[in-house]
């Protein structure tokens, strides 16, 4: 019982982080329609910097954390204009494939920049833990939790309280009806993949600083958990993709415990594909993408 | 011809159609007026099949549809012109045409080809661009086009949503006649519209559909036109 | 013809089953990451009934093709109520517990002394067929190629048929079908059934043309990548997806002169491509306006 309550708090840490990637998804599958398949090499690549300035400048950790978060939204900037920006709106294959297209090239620039397969990312500027009864907390966790939490919080009142979150919502519902209100699409679709790199720079961060070592398929896993997080949750929301980001923590690290790191992984994919196929709206959602969706929405 | 009663329909936890009473008379235009959200959209769909109802029947000509897949409405008699979605853009017209007449074509293809011509004498336009890419055509065209290939699958009724949005007004007056002569030779039609002005003067009958449920019933004489055009675009609180 | 450029030529084969299957899957309407799912279990099960079972290869493709296409009839009847994205995302998790259950695999039976069968993350080596049947990788080649055009031939057969219209109507706007009386459910079951089978094959045939095969070939690398051919060389035609395999591979190895730079080079490429064509070179405009001009002529 002691191990599965401790498993969930250290599934709860860990899915604060990969809520905070679902959030980043979410914003942007909302206000485009698009899925970006950059965006977790985006978040890569900014490591890959703040890594570099670690070992070739040793730089200091809160350097290198404000490097990886400048480099992944210089990074992110790059893959809006051309994938997203420069394509036509309604062509959402293309501006995938482009992403995925991206994707290789900043992969590429990653291994160009360190050669080599596995990177020591500098720890967190706190370390150590705390016990509480029988239960152990990281002090890595509990500051990606106390990120994550101040994170949300933020960006909930950013979305509700700002112009600028009732522009994105406006433009998340309907672009057309935005464009009758004075909002401009491509400009909030800017400032919400600036947004949302922000958001990704600093969970990468809070991601690698707990695991202190980085490679360049730090984006494929970073995609992986920020979609799945994102489906488990139910798309189109905020909580959703918060609450999809804690559950995947919790199954992931419960099956790891149980079953092994083989069935870790394993896992989520197996939920992920059940909860698409008994509710794919996800588990927030309404379970009402219906057999006859077909009527209102084209691929 | 057409009954649909008690039908309700709902997405999840939004009830589109609140137990909706209405029928369609054999030979007659019938429209559906009703504000936006009102769920005519959603009556059409239900009709044809694309959506399901959940409580309700729908009976055509004595026999019951409501749980029949939309290609077997199609099969009963019953065409669709969807609102805004008029036609296969990447295809030319006569594909489209011939696409209208699928339920049928694999085994009367000389009928379909005997439908293709004499739609062509009745929209002439479409006979001069019979090659051209369907997505290429002007609004007009495109309409005149959906309702050429409404017609190819020779149905009993025709369901028509929204057929003026998008139109400027002398198109609309055109497409409009084209209604009535098609109703003329004998087609049954039921029309949903916006356009109420337009709508009445063609209806036979017509119904005001609000929040899922029919509220008003009768001929285009019978309420005081502004009365029920206002509350068509408006809605009752 | 030298061994670089037969084991080129032969890539490109064996890569365009893996395109060809998810550009049928992109004409009837749905986006896939997970073709190469289907593509491992091509693979897999044919070298299971050549190397551990001893039977010939026509056998093994055809066992290899059938599972594929079981396979892809229960995932498209789980899917039926998706599309778009969440269709994506079930594809490709179903290819990702595929691959990760192939990692926990490990079956082997003793032959002549060795072990062969499949072992999880060590691979599945020895899928000799090639070796104990003296065929050259010129002759193997030819195989994939015959294939390969067999398949072409009936895809561009069904894209002249009815079916093909069909099946475009379904993917182009699956409302509007259903309202012509079109059984949207069966064409997207049968396309993707087609679709795995194609998939299967080429596995079956890359299984036996590598002899070694391990399950992390499988990933989503290779499924993004399928979907890429399509788009690149054009989704108005299964040449298209040829087409894009030819550039993607064969431009790759042309400027191996980039070499570290080569992903780069090609990405950017590939972008700015879709800016101007994105539904790829041979689009179905441009297809039709081919079409046309062809008749007149």
């Amino acid at each position: 019982m002691v191990d599965f309550i401790q498993n969930c708090i250290d599934g709860v840490m860990i899915g604060a982080a990969y809520g905070l990637l679902a959030i980043g998804f979410t914003i942007v599958f909302g206000v485009m329609r698009r899925l970006n398949l950059s965006f977790g090499p985006s978040i890569m690549l900014g490591a890959f910097f703040g890594t570099w300035a670690f070992l070739t400048l040793n730089a200091a950790p809160w350097m290198v954390v404000i490097i990886t978060i400048t480099g992944t939204v210089i990074t992110g900037i790059y893959v809006e204009r051309l994938c997203f920006w420069a394509i036509r709106r309604d062509a959402t294959i293309a501006s995938m494939v482009s992403s995925f297209a991206v994707w290789m090239q900043l992969e590429e620039v990653a291994i160009l920049m360190l050669p080599g397969r596995t990177y020591p990312f500098p720890e967190m500027f706190v370390s150590g833990g705390l016990n509480f009864g029988p239960f152990f907390f990281r002090a890595e966790h509990l500051t990606t939790l106390l990120i994550a939490v101040l994170m949300v919080v933020g960006i909930r009142l950013l979305l509700y309280r700002t112009a600028f979150g009732l522009a994105l919502r406006a433009v998340s519902e309907s672009p057309d009806a935005a464009k009758y209100m004075g909002v401009n699409p491509s400009r909030i679709i800017f400032w919400a993949f600036i947004l949302v790199s922000l958001i990704g720079g600093v969970a990468g961060y809070l991601l690698l600083a707990t695991d202190q070592q980085v490679t360049p398929y730090f984006g494929l896993w970073v995609t992986f958990k920020g979609l799945i997080a994102m489906m488990l949750g139910g798309m189109g929301s905020i909580s959703g993709a918060v609450i999809g980001g804690l559950v995947l923590g919790i199954i992931e690290t419960q099956t790891q415990w149980y079953l092994g790191n083989a069935f870790k992984d394993m896992s989520a994919y197996f939920v992920m594909f059940l909860v698409l196929v008994l509710r794919p709206g996800g588990l927030l959602g309404q379970g009402i993408v219906e057999r006859h969706d077909l009527a209102f929405r084209r691929v | 011809m057409l009954i649909v009663e008690d039908v309700f329909t709902s997405y999840g936890m939004i009830k589109a159609l609140n137990g909706v009473n209405l029928s369609a008379l054999e030979g007659e235009i019938t429209c559906l007026l009703g504000p936006n959200g009102a769920g005519k959209t959603t009556l059409m769909f239900t009709i044809a099949g694309i959506l399901r109802a959940q409580a309700g029947a729908i009976k055509f000509d004595g026999q019951s549809i409501e749980r029949l897949s939309a290609a077997k409405v199609v099969e009963a008699g019953i065409a669709l012109v969807p609102e805004n979605r008029l036609v296969f853009p990447t295809m030319s017209v006569e594909e489209n045409l011939v696409a209208g007449a699928f339920i049928r074509v694999a085994k009367d293809r000389a009928g379909v080809d005997d439908d293709i011509e004499r739609m062509y004498t009745r929209f002439p336009v479409l006979k001069e661009r019979s090659e051209q890419m369907a997505g290429t055509l002007s609004g007009g065209e495109q309409q005149m086009l959906a309702l050429a290939r409404a017609l190819m699958s020779r149905p009993r009724i025709l369901l028509m949503d929204e057929p003026s949005v998008g139109l400027a007004p002398l198109i609309v007056e055109e497409i409009f006649q084209i209604i009535r002569d098609v109703n003329a030779d004998g087609m049954t039609i039921m029309l949903v519209e916006q356009n109420a002005n337009m709508a009445l003067s063609v209806a036979d009958k017509f119904y005001l559909l609000e929040h899922g449920r029919v509220t008003f019933e009768g001929a285009p004489g019978e309420l005081e036109q502004d009365d029920v055009i206002r509350r068509a675009y408006l809605g009752t609180e | 013809m030298s061994d670089y450029a037969v084991s080129i030529v032969s890539n490109m084969g064996m890569i365009a089953f893996i395109a060809l299957s998810a550009y049928v899957l992109l004409v009837v309407g749905n986006i896939s990451f997970g073709q190469q799912a289907y593509f491992g279990i091509g693979a897999y099960i044919s070298g299971v009934v050549t190397a551990m079972w001893g039977w010939p290869l026509w056998l093994a493709i055809v066992l290899g093709c059938a599972v594929a296409g079981s396979a892809a009839l229960v995932i498209g009847t789980l899917t039926l109520r998706l599309s778009g994205i969440y269709f994506a995302i079930a594809t490709l998790s179903f290819a990702e517990m595929i691959r990760l259950g192939l990692l926990s695999v490990h079956v082997q039976v003793e032959i002549d002394g060795e072990l062969v069968g499949p072992d999880g993350a060590e691979g599945f080596g020895d899928i000799r067929w090639i070796f104990e049947n003296d065929v050259t990788p010129f002759e193997f080649m030819t195989i994939i190629y015959v294939l390969l055009i067999g398949v072409l031939m009936v895809l561009v057969w069904v894209e002249r048929s009815r079916l093909g219209a069909v099946i475009r109507m379904v993917g182009g706007d699956p409302l509007l079908a259903q309202a012509q009386g079109i059984d949207v459910v069966f064409y997207r079951l049968l396309a993707t059934v087609f679709a795995g089978i194609i998939a299967g094959l080429g596995g079956c045939l890359y299984a036996h043309f590598t002899t070694y095969i391990e399950p992390n070939v499988f990933n989503v690398m290779l499924g993004v990548h399928s979907l890429a051919y399509g788009l690149i060389g054009g989704l108005g035609t299964a040449f298209g997806p040829l087409i894009g395999v030819g550039l993607d591979i064969g431009f790759l190895e042309g400027i191996r002169v980039f070499q570290g730079y080569r992903m780069i080079v090609f990405g950017g490429l590939v972008a700015v491509l879709l800016i101007f064509m994105p539904r790829g070179i041979l689009d179905e405009e441009r297809v039709h306006r081919i079409k046309r001009w062809l008749e007149r002529s």
